[in-house]
């Protein structure tokens, strides 16, 4: 039988889950997008409300499972629907934002418990050169919130950079993430 | 294109008509389509923020469904339980802005819950009043 990992994706409204789900996804992707009615129609038409689901063929190795879930911390009870069973988190984050530190600390906050017993990758999306303080920033609010994460530069719409997502959170799952040094070797990819 | 607004005073006029009709609903409330909270009548013992959010997601879902399905369009979304049912629906004429959801005894007779989901909705997308976006 195929072996399935099941992967999540959260982060900021506008962060690019359902963007990168239906972009890398190998069958037509299941989305619950609906018409945004707050200020977010400002930066988008549609906002996720329930999950984006997609699967991606790693060949031998199995079959990737991708769940996005909605940004706004109201749907946070969606994690109960698609925790079970997770190879791990992506949080991904629109690094072009001004506001990208402030949105990830929203993030963080909603999901800090999870991230804390998941392994996961903090992912910098939409820009082809995060800037260096960003990267600080983000590290900086994964020690505040208790967190060990590699923070790593990504195109989301790309397969191949979700694939080295999907084998970086498999080391950290073969090798954890327990200890200050591990932090310091993984902080930058 | 532009939203119509709801009037929320009819709005909330037309789930309390609703919540003296039928003794077997507890609770109804009109969500906006993302998951925001328009008006909630009383409070559900979830914060109004999150039941809103649970209402979109189920309706959202229930039209996933039945796209993939290829099994038409979507009427309402029924989650049975044993302690109360719960019926949520989008309000037709509303261009899917609103959802009604409404949460009755688990003895509830199911055709009389739908019957008045279905007249509350037409009240309300009755109240439809002009182009502004909802306050
Ligand atoms: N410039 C640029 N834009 C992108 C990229 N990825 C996504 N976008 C755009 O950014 C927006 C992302 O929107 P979504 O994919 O809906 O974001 P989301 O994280 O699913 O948001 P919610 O469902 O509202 O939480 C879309 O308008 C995309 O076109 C990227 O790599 N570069
Ligand atoms: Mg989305």
């Amino acid at each position: 039988m195929t072996k399935t990992y099941k992967l999540l994706f959260v982060g900021e409204p506008g962060a690019g889950k359902t963007t990168c789900v239906a972009a890398v996804s190998d069958i037509p992707p299941l989305t619950t997008d609906v018409g945004c009615t707050d200020e977010l129609a400002d930066l988008k038409e549609t906002t996720t409300v329930a999950l984006d689901y997609g699967e991606l063929d790693l060949g031998p190795q199995g079959r990737l499972l991708l769940y996005g879930l909605p940004g706004q911390a109201r749907f946070r009870y969606m994690f109960d629907v698609v925790r079970e069973g997770l190879l791990g988190i992506v949080v991904l984050v629109d690094a072009t934002c001004e506001r990208a530190a402030t949105n990830l600390r929203e993030t963080l906050q909603t999901y800090a418990g999870e991230l804390r017993s998941t392994p996961c990758v903090l992912a910098l999306n939409k820009h082809p050169d995060p800037p260096a303080s960003l990267q600080q920033q983000c590290q900086a609010l994964l020690t505040e919130h208790g967190l060990v994460a590699p923070v790593i530069s990504v195109d989301a719409r790309k397969r191949e950079d979700v694939v080295r997502i999907f084998e970086l959170l498999f080391l950290l799952l073969e090798h954890g993430t327990d200890g200050p040094q591990d932090d310091e070797e993984i902080a930058w990819l | 294109m532009a939203l119509k607004a709801p009037d929320r005073a009819r709005c909330t006029q037309a789930l309390d008509d609703l919540l003296r009709r039928c003794d077997s609903i507890s609770v109804a409330m009109l969500a906006l389509r993302d998951g925001r909270p328009y008006v909630e009548r009383p409070a559900a013992k979830v914060a109004p923020g999150k039941f809103a959010a649970m209402a979109s997601s189920l309706v959202a879902l229930g039209h996933s469904v039945l796209r993939e399905l290829g099994a038409g369009t979507l009427d309402h979304v029924l989650v049975d339980g044993s302690e109360g049912k719960l019926v949520v629906s989008s309000v037709p004429g509303s261009n899917g802005l609103l959802i009604l959801a409404l949460l009755a005894r688990h003895d509830a007779r199911l055709g009389l819950v739908l019957g008045h989901a279905k007249s509350c909705a037409n009240a309300i997308s009755a109240t439809f009043a002009d182009e502004r976006a909802p306050a």
